[in-house]
C-alpha cells in the first residue's frame, strides 16, 4: 500500500465529483425538496381550508336539513322551495358553488343524494355530505321505532375501540407509543440507506468504467497498485457521500429553520387544533405515499392526545444508536458494495454493457428493501431477522429493525458478519478489478469474472 | 551495462502461455526494439517489468538487483492503449500523472511548464482535455510520460495514432532523451522506425524470445555478404551486385582499372522487414513440418 498513492487517487477522485454541476445540483434540490415535504401538507391544508363552498339544498326528505350546519368547508342554504332545474340554470347568479338534491324517504326509509356543480364537488366534500346525510337517516329510523329512550340506548351501544400502547422499559417504566411512527421511522430510514448505496456505489462503478473507456487505466496501474488505485477511488467516493450528507443535513436545517420561522406560528396554531391535527397526519402521511393502514393507525389515535403519543413515540426512538448504526452500516455496506461494482466495472468498458453483469450484485441489495419493508410491517418475523444478519441484505434492514429496538449483542453480529464479509468480497474484488482493468475490446461475463479470481 | 535483466521470465493465464522462459537484457542508453506479432506476448512483458502484471515464473533485476515498486517511479510507460480523463483540466491531469510518478507539487509543476512550452500547449493548461485536438492530446500524452525523467522509457506503438508531424516530434524527444542516459525500450510493428532509431532489437514470436542484439549485426547476420556496386561507363549507368570478398577492396580496384567511373559502392543490408517476415513465418513452417 502506497498511502501517497492512495490520497493522491483520493484527492482527484474527490475534487472532480464535488466539482461536478450534478453534484452541485443534486445537493441544493434535495434540502428544498424535503423541506418542501416538510412544509408542503401544512401550506395546501392552509389554503385549501381558505374556501368555502357555498351550498344550495333542495330537500325533500325534510329531515336533512337540520344536519347540514355550516362548517369551515361550506356554507349550506335551504332552497328546499325552488324548482331544481332552475336552480340549476341559475346556480352561478346565486352565487352557489354546488346544488344539492336530496330525494323523498323511499320504500327503504332511505333518501339518496345528487350534487350539481361546474367543477367537481371533491372528495372531502361529498364524505362529509355523505356522513351527516348517513346521520340524519340514521336518526330519522332511531326515531321511527318510536320507543322511549332508544336514542340514548342507540348512542350507549355504538363502540369504538382504541388500542393504546404502551412499551415496556428495562427499569419496567411503561411509555406509551405508537407503532404507526416507528413504520415511518423504519421505512425512511431503510429507504434512504438502500438508495445511498445503490447510488454510491453505482458512482464507483461509473469511475471505473470510465477509466478503462478512456484508456487512462493502463497508464495510472504504471504508476499505482491496481488495489491502491481501487481503494482510493472507493474511499474518494465515501468522501463526496459524507460531503453530501452533512451538506444535506446543514441546508435542510437551514430551510426548515427560515421556514419555520416565517411560518411557525401559524403551523402551530392549527397543530393545537385536534381536528386538523388528524388530517394533518393524514395530509402528510399521504403525501409521501405510506401504506393506508398506516393513516388509519394514525387517524384513529386518540385525537385529544395524539401529539402527546407521538412525542413520546418520538422520544422512545433510540435517536443516538440510530444515527451511529446509520453511518456505521452505510459505510460498511457501501464498502462492500462498492467493492463489488468496482469488479463489475472493471470487465466491461461502458456503462451498457454493465447492465447484465450487475444484476447478481444488484439483486441482494433489492431483495434487502423488500426485507426492509416487511419490517416495517413485522419487525419481529424470522426473515427479517435473518435478513438483518446477512452480510448483503443487513445494512437496509437492520437500520429498518432499530427503531423497534435491537439487542446490542444483534448488532455485535450483524456489523462483524458484514465486516468480514467485506473484507473477503474486497480481497476477491481487488483480484478481478486486477485482471480485468487491462482487458481491452472484450465484454467480460461472470464466467471470466470467475477465471480472474483463480488467477495468478 | 543493462539497466533491465530479464532472466527467465514466464507467464501464464490459466492454461495459455505468453511467455515461455524469456531473458533479455536492455541495456543503459540504448534504444532496444521489442518486436513480435500481436500476441506474440510482448504487452505481457513490458507490464511485467512494469509490475503491473506479477510473473509465474523468473525474474527482473534492475540496475542489478530485483526490481521493487519503488523502481516503478524511475519508468515511464506509454502503453498501446492510452488515453487520459476526458472531463479533467490538462494542466491538473498532468499534475496528477506526474505527482503519481513521485515528483513533488513544486517539481511537477515547473517541470510541466518547461515541456508545456517546449510542444507549445503552455496556452492549454485550463483547457479540458476533451477539449484538445487529437495532435495535442498525444503531446500530452507523451509529456506525462516522460515529465519525470525516467531511467527507463518503455513505449508500446509510440507512433500509432499520431499525425506525421508530432510522430516526428516524438521521434526526435526519443533521441534526445537516450543521448541524455535515459534507456528506452520501443515496441512496434513499424520496421522502418526501428532501423531508424534502434540500437539493439529483441524479437518474441510465440511467447519465446527468438531473436536478440545489436541491429546492424543482425542485419548483417541476415544477409547473403553482397556489395551493391554502381558506376557508369561509355555505354550509361550500370548497377552490380557482387558478393564480397573478404577484407579485399580488389573487386572495386578491377571496376576501377577498367576506366569506368564508380558512382557508389555499398554493403547490401537486408530490411528489418524481410528477416522479420522470415523468421516468424519461417518458424511457423518448421512447427508445422
Amino acid at each position: 500500500m502506497n498511502f501517497r498513492n492512495i490520497g493522491l487517487v483520493i484527492g482527484r477522485e474527490y475534487n472532480t465529483r464535488v466539482r461536478k454541476k450534478s453534484f452541485l445540483i443534486l445537493t441544493f434540490v434535495v434540502p428544498v425538496l424535503f423541506a418542501a415535504l416538510c412544509f408542503l401538507p401544512t401550506i395546501i391544508m392552509m389554503n385549501t381550508k381558505e374556501e368555502t363552498r357555498e351550498v344550495a339544498v333542495v330537500d325533500r326528505s325534510g329531515i336533512a336539513m337540520p344536519f347540514l350546519t355550516n362548517s369551515d368547508a361550506a356554507n349550506y342554504y335551504d332552497y328546499s322551495n325552488s324548482d331544481p332545474d332552475s336552480l340549476k340554470a341559475e346556480l352561478d347568479n346565486l352565487h352557489k358553488d354546488i346544488l344539492v338534491i336530496i330525494s323523498p324517504i323511499d320504500s327503504s326509509r332511505s333518501v339518496s343524494v345528487q350534487t350539481f356543480s361546474k367543477k367537481p364537488a371533491g372528495v372531502d366534500f361529498s364524505e362529509s355530505l355523505s356522513r351527516r346525510v348517513s346521520n340524519a337517516v340514521e336518526d330519522y329510523r332511531i326515531n321511527s321505532y318510536d320507543i322511549a329512550g332508544l336514542d340514548e340506548i342507540m348512542s350507549s351501544v355504538r363502540a369504538n375501540v382504541k388500542v393504546q400502547e404502551y412499551t415496556l422499559g428495562a427499569d419496567g417504566k411503561e411509555t406509551v407509543s405508537e407503532s404507526g411512527i416507528y413504520m415511518v421511522v423504519s421505512m425512511v430510514l431503510g429507504m434512504l440507506i438502500y438508495m445511498f448505496v445503490a447510488m454510491f456505489s453505482g458512482m464507483v462503478m461509473s469511475s471505473v468504467i470510465e477509466e478503462k473507456s478512456s484508456r487512462v487505466v493502463e497508464v495510472l496501474v504504471s504508476s499505482v497498485k491496481s488495489i491502491d488505485l481501487m481503494f482510493g477511488k472507493i474511499i474518494g467516493v465515501a468522501l463526496v457521500a459524507l460531503t453530501q450528507f452533512a451538506l444535506w443535513i446543514l441546508l435542510t436545517a437551514a430551510i426548515l429553520g427560515i421556514g419555520g420561522a416565517a411560518f411557525g406560528g401559524k403551523i402551530l396554531g392549527k397543530m393545537a387544533d385536534p381536528a386538523q391535527q388528524e388530517q394533518m397526519m393524514e395530509m402528510a402521511t399521504g403525501g409521501i405515499g405510506v401504506h393506508p393502514d398506516l393513516t388509519t393507525v394514525i387517524a384513529n389515535m386518540d385525537d385529544s392526545n395524539s401529539a402527546k403519543v407521538i412525542l413520546t413515540t418520538l422520544g422512545n426512538i433510540p435517536w443516538g444508536t440510530l444515527l451511529v448504526s446509520f453511518l456505521i452500516y452505510f459505510i460498511l455496506g457501501y464498502l462492500l458494495y462498492a467493492s463489488l461494482f468496482a469488479a463489475v466495472g472493471s470487465a466491461v468498458e461502458n456503462e451498457a454493457d454493465s447492465t447484465q453483469l450487475q444484476l447478481p450484485v444488484t439483486i441482494p441489495l433489492l431483495i434487502g428493501f423488500f426485507i426492509a419493508l416487511m419490517a416495517m410491517r413485522n419487525p419481529y418475523s424470522q426473515v427479517v431477522w435473518w435478513g438483518s444478519m446477512i452480510p448483503f441484505t443487513s445494512p437496509i434492514v437492520m437500520l429498518a429493525r432499530i427503531p423497534y429496538g435491537v439487542p446490542t449483542w444483534e448488532l455485535v453480529v450483524s456489523i462483524a458478519v458484514l465486516v468480514a464479509t467485506f473484507v473477503l468480497c474486497a480481497w476477491a474484488s481487488a483480484k478481478v478489478y486486477r485482471a480485468g482493468i487491462l482487458i481491452f475490446g472484450k465484454k467480460g461475463t461472470w464466467a471470466d469474472l470467475w477465471k480472474w479470481l483463480k488467477q495468478k | 551495462m543493462a539497466l533491465i535483466e530479464c532472466k527467465e521470465v514466464s507467464k501464464s493465464f490459466g492454461p495459455k502461455v505468453a511467455l515461455d522462459h524469456v531473458s533479455v537484457n536492455f541495456h543503459e542508453g540504448k534504444v532496444t526494439g521489442l518486436l513480435g506479432p500481436n500476441g506474440a506476448g510482448k504487452t505481457t512483458l513490458i507490464r511485467i517489468i512494469n509490475r503491473i502484471t506479477i510473473p509465474n515464473g523468473g525474474e527482473i533485476l534492475f540496475q542489478g538487483r530485483p526490481i521493487t515498486q519503488a523502481d516503478v517511479e524511475k519508468i515511464g510507460y506509454m502503453p498501446e492503449e492510452r488515453g487520459l480523463y476526458r472531463k479533467m483540466k490538462v494542466g491538473e491531469q498532468a499534475m496528477f500523472l506526474a505527482q503519481l510518478k513521485g515528483m513533488s507539487r513544486a517539481d511537477a509543476l515547473s517541470a510541466l511548464k518547461d515541456w508545456f512550452v517546449r510542444f507549445g500547449i503552455q496556452d492549454w493548461w485550463n483547457k479540458k482535455v476533451e477539449e484538445l485536438s487529437k495532435g495535442m492530446a498525444q503531446k500530452l500524452q507523451f509529456i506525462t510520460t516522460v515529465v519525470h525523467r525516467p531511467s527507463l522509457m518503455i513505449l508500446d506503438e509510440p507512433f500509432s495514432g499520431f499525425d506525421p508531424v508530432n510522430a516526428d516530434l516524438v521521434r526526435k524527444e526519443i533521441l534526445r532523451l537516450r543521448d541524455e542516459g535515459a534507456t528506452i525500450v520501443l515496441s512496434t510493428h513499424d520496421m522502418g522506425s526501428v532501423e531508424e532509431l534502434c540500437n539493439d532489437i529483441a524479437l518474441i514470436n510465440k511467447s519465446k524470445l527468438i531473436l536478440s542484439g545489436d541491429v546492424q549485426d543482425i542485419r548483417r547476420r541476415y544477409g547473403n555478404d553482397n556489395i551493391e556496386l554502381e558506376y557508369t561507363d561509355e555505354t550509361g549507368r550500370h548497377t552490380e551486385v557482387l558478393p564480397r570478398e573478404t577484407g579485399g577492396n580488389s573487386t572495386l580496384k578491377s571496376f576501377i582499372d577498367r576506366g569506368v567511373t564508380v558512382n557508389s559502392y555499398r554493403e547490401l543490408m537486408p530490411r528489418m522487414n524481410d528477416i522479420f517476415i522470415n523468421l516468424v513465418t519461417g518458424k511457423e513452417e518448421e512447427e508445422q513440418q
